[in-house]
């Protein structure tokens, strides 16, 4: 028997609030399935749970008795394990060697018993027989495909015999054989008397295994109810109740502007044959839970991933093979992570605001004139900074996010792929940066915007496309149907007809 | 488990080096007739060991995610202190005694060296390059110019091979043995997890700071392993004798199959690294090349050895298509 409470947790990363007041119960032969919008603090929640993060208020009950747990290992020793998101596998490891990783069965307390493990390890297997082809206890983690990647977090978990397990989105890569598997299975482990925490964004999932739903929404646990006293509508509206957002005034977009991209079977990574057309001065959104295959379409555009599907640009076929090729026919890329991808951080403003136009400025390069035109592009910004010298990293994230817009504005680009841009932006910030698109709207530039804040979808866009599974779930028109009931439904994979 | 010859490739990435190693002892074999007589092997493997103790410790650093450019200066500073506490007339007692110091300098070493990267999570480049500052200034300190002698029975000992096989060959298999052992423990387990992926062993609860920390410590305890060997072979004391040593470990422990960024390799692959360093360099100052190309010959073959499995694979491809 176990029972876990989790009361009025509280945990902050600097000055954000990932989770306000997280409250979590569960007992033993019990499915709590745990539910929120993108960034709801869900994961946050259930890191705690497990020990990999310390809240910073709140307190912990493990069968009545309060805990505190300064490591996963810690958790582990009450028998709390979680089937991880991110993977906690280490690629070049064994099957075997990842499911044992931490509690090796030994021979003489010394040497790890290889033989144990592997028979071990193939009772585990033995679990998913049928539903897996590639696993096996010698086969290296790397050369495994996602699915059964997460076949082995999984197991990996379940070696231990936890008494509470955790499934944070553990169905998210898993296909639909292997996830009935899984629901066999946690109905075996509820039977047996464990206690499991359901992650996921699935509806249908949460009504087919859990017994209640705890709904968190903007950090706060808002509802816990049984699964037998809700519906699917009832909690989406919990999930986004009271989150009105403000429509910024777009300029309309008249239907005889030309279209600027347009893109037909589109198919790239996740992306399973999508089809849209962008015109001048339009802003077109893209929805969806995160990895549904978003990222794969701005890149296809950008050239940066190979695809598959005809893409035309201001009315001509182009296939680009290296986003150099996107850039001379002036199609301009801000990506999602901007450490890795977007700015030279160590280098200073100037540079990386000229960074890729220093052709313009000739062979020596005219310093006098990079610096006149970086010093009109920082003020158009309205960059806050101490000089066009200091290092990209003196800004503030909001800033920094400017000079990643700014790189591009000077090349006045027709078409404007953003990946997630405000992720981590400061709220006055965002401001200005939405001021920037519109500008860039007016000019008659095109922009595809990839958000995972719903806000800035439903505030900014002229349309939203609504990703799942690789596929449109919805096409919104800001005049007509785009609200955020329809973009939470078709972001769940649910018709839009059954959340109206 | 595929036997294929991909297959056996990818799990033994040291095979290539190998080949050449075979290679390699041929081609002296053929400018050198008597290579394989027992006094040549003999005077070679005991000319390697000190190298190939000292890349066993960088080996084991690698594999755990980090470098350690500190190991050449330190067996500069344990040599010396040998040296200096030893001298020929000096008793069994106090030979042990000597023994038992140079061993306790290198973990301490290497203790700090792990302390400064596990603990203080400072970089291992910068961190371990700038303590290689620290332990050749002792050196200079401890012994400031060339100097010293070792009892004449001791250097005879190891110059001598013992029933009919040499010494480095017990060494060598005594830390191939305590290799595989210590490989089948929970901690070379946990080895391999921090050196592939130290956050995904951490949410596992392996003790990633621990693991790292004791890698270098492995180092300094090798550095003392090496330079006991160096003082052995060259019966005296010099404050510069190991500074040189450190890349040609990195080297060997690339050119056994070990990834540099971590989490793959092993002192076997490393060993036979060494081996076939010091068997090219040989081979080109037997082969009557002048001075002046002897470095951009080795060089070459380095690069070849290192390129090698890779280009095989790129010339599969093309061949399949």
């Amino acid at each position: 028997m176990v029972a876990l409470s989790a009361q009025h947790v509280v945990k902050r990363y600097g000055g954000v609030v990932a989770l306000a007041d997280g409250n979590l119960n569960v007992r033993s032969g019990e499915v709590v399935a745990m539910l929120g919008a993108n960034g709801s603090g869900k994961s946050t929640l259930s890191k705690i749970i497990t020990g990999v993060v310390a809240p910073d208020e709140g307190s912990l009950t493990v069968d009545g008795q309060p805990v505190s747990f300064r490591s996963p290992q810690a958790a582990r020793k009450m028998g709390i394990t979680a089937v991880y998101q991110e993977l906690s596998l280490v690629p070049d490891l064994t099957v075997n060697e990842n499911i044992w990783l931490r509690h090796e069965p030994l021979r003489a307390g010394l040497l790890v018993n290889g033989a144990k493990m592997r028979t071990r390890t193939r009772e585990l297997l033995a679990l998913f027989e049928g539903t897996v082809h590639h696993l096996g206890p010698d086969v290296p983690v790397k050369n495994l495909p996602p699915g059964e990647r997460q076949v082995v977090e999984i197991l990996k978990a379940l070696s231990t015999d936890p008494r509470l397990l955790i499934l944070d989105e553990a169905t998210a890569s898993l296909d639909s054989q292997q996830v009935d598997r899984l629901f066999e299975l946690i109905a075996r482990w509820k039977a047996e008397g464990k206690a499991i925490v359901f992650v996921s964004h699935r509806m249908d999932e949460i009504f087919r295994v859990a017994d209640r739903a705890t709904v968190l929404r903007s950090g706060r646990t808002v509802d816990d109810t049984p699964i037998g006293q809700t519906s699917h509508e009832a909690l989406v509206q919990l999930m986004i109740a009271g989150a009105a957002p403000n429509r910024t005034a777009l300029p309309s977009v008249e239907q005889e502007r030309s279209v600027v991209v347009e893109a037909s079977n589109l198919s790239a990574g996740a992306l399973k044959g999508v089809s849209f057309a962008v015109r001048a001065g339009e802003i077109l959104g893209i929805g969806g839970l995160q990895g549904q295959g978003q990222s794969d379409l701005l890149l296809a555009l950008f050239g940066a991933v190979p695809y598959s599907g005809q893409v035309k640009l201001e009315g001509r076929p182009v296939r680009f093979r290296h986003p150099r090729e996107a850039m001379e026919q002036r199609v301009a890329f801000v990506p999602g992570d901007r450490g890795a991808e977007g700015l030279l951080y160590i280098r200073s403003i100037l540079e990386n605001l000229h960074l890729p136009s220093w052709s313009r400025f000739g062979t020596p390069l005219k310093m006098g004139q990079a610096r006149a035109e970086a010093t009109e592009t920082a003020a158009s910004l309205s960059l806050v900074m101490a000089s066009l010298d200091a290092p990209v990293s003196s800004l503030s994230g909001g800033n920094a996010q400017k000079v990643v817009l700014g790189k591009w504005l000077s090349r006045k680009p027709v078409l404007f792929l953003l990946n997630d841009p405000t992720k981590g932006v400061d709220v006055g910030a965002k401001g200005e940066f939405y001021e920037l698109l519109m500008r860039l709207c007016a000019q008659g530039t095109a922009i595809i915007l990839y958000s995972s804040d719903d806000d800035e979808l439903l505030g900014l866009c002229h349309r939203v496309l609504v990703l799942h599974d690789g596929t449109v779930a919805a096409e919104l028109d800001a005049g007509r149907d785009l609200t955020h009931e329809n973009l939470v439904a078709a972001s769940l994979g649910s018709s839009q007809e059954r959340a109206l | 488990m595929s036997w294929t010859l991909p297959g056996v490739l990818r799990r033994n990435p040291y095979l290539f080096t190998l080949a050449l190693l075979v290679l390699a002892m041929f081609a002296n074999y053929s400018f050198q007739e008597n290579f394989f007589e027992l006094r040549v092997v003999n005077g070679t493997l005991r000319g390697l060991l000190p190298t190939m103790l000292l890349t066993v410790g960088q080996a084991i650093v690698i594999i755990g995610g980090g470098i350690d450019l500190s190991v050449g200066t330190m067996v500069s500073m344990i040599n010396a202190v040998l040296v200096t506490s030893i001298s020929a007339d000096s008793t069994p007692e106090q030979i042990a005694g000597a023994i038992l110091l140079a061993v306790l300098v290198g973990v301490i070493a290497g203790g700090f060296n792990g302390f400064c990267v596990a603990f203080l999570r400072l970089q291992p480049i910068v961190t371990t390059y700038a303590t290689s500052f620290i332990f050749s200034g002792i050196a200079l300190e401890v012994l400031p110019r060339p100097g010293g002698n070792i009892p004449r029975e001791l250097s005879n000992a190891y110059r001598q091979p013992l029933f009919e096989i040499p010494v480095a060959v017990y060494v060598i298999a005594v830390v191939l043995l305590l290799w595989f052992i210590l490989r089948s423990t929970r901690y070379g387990q946990f080895l391999f997890a921090v050196g592939g992926k130290s956050d995904a062993a951490y949410t596992t609860g392996v003790p990633v700071t621990f693991v790292k920390f004791s890698t270098y410590v492995w180092a300094g305890f090798f550095a003392a392993m090496a330079a006991l060997a160096l003082t052995l072979l060259t019966g005296s004391g010099d404050p510069r004798l190991g500074d040189g040593m450190t890349l040609t470990t990195i080297v060997a422990v690339v050119l056994g199959g070990t990834r540099l960024s971590g989490g793959q390799g092993g002192i076997f692959g490393a060993i036979m690294g060494v081996a076939l360093l010091t068997l090219v360099s040989n081979i080109i100052s037997f082969a009557n090349i002048s001075t002046w190309f002897q470095d951009l010959a080795n060089a070459l073959i380095i690069i070849v050895a290192l390129a090698g499995p890779e280009t095989l694979r790129m010339l599969r491809r093309i061949i399949r298509r």
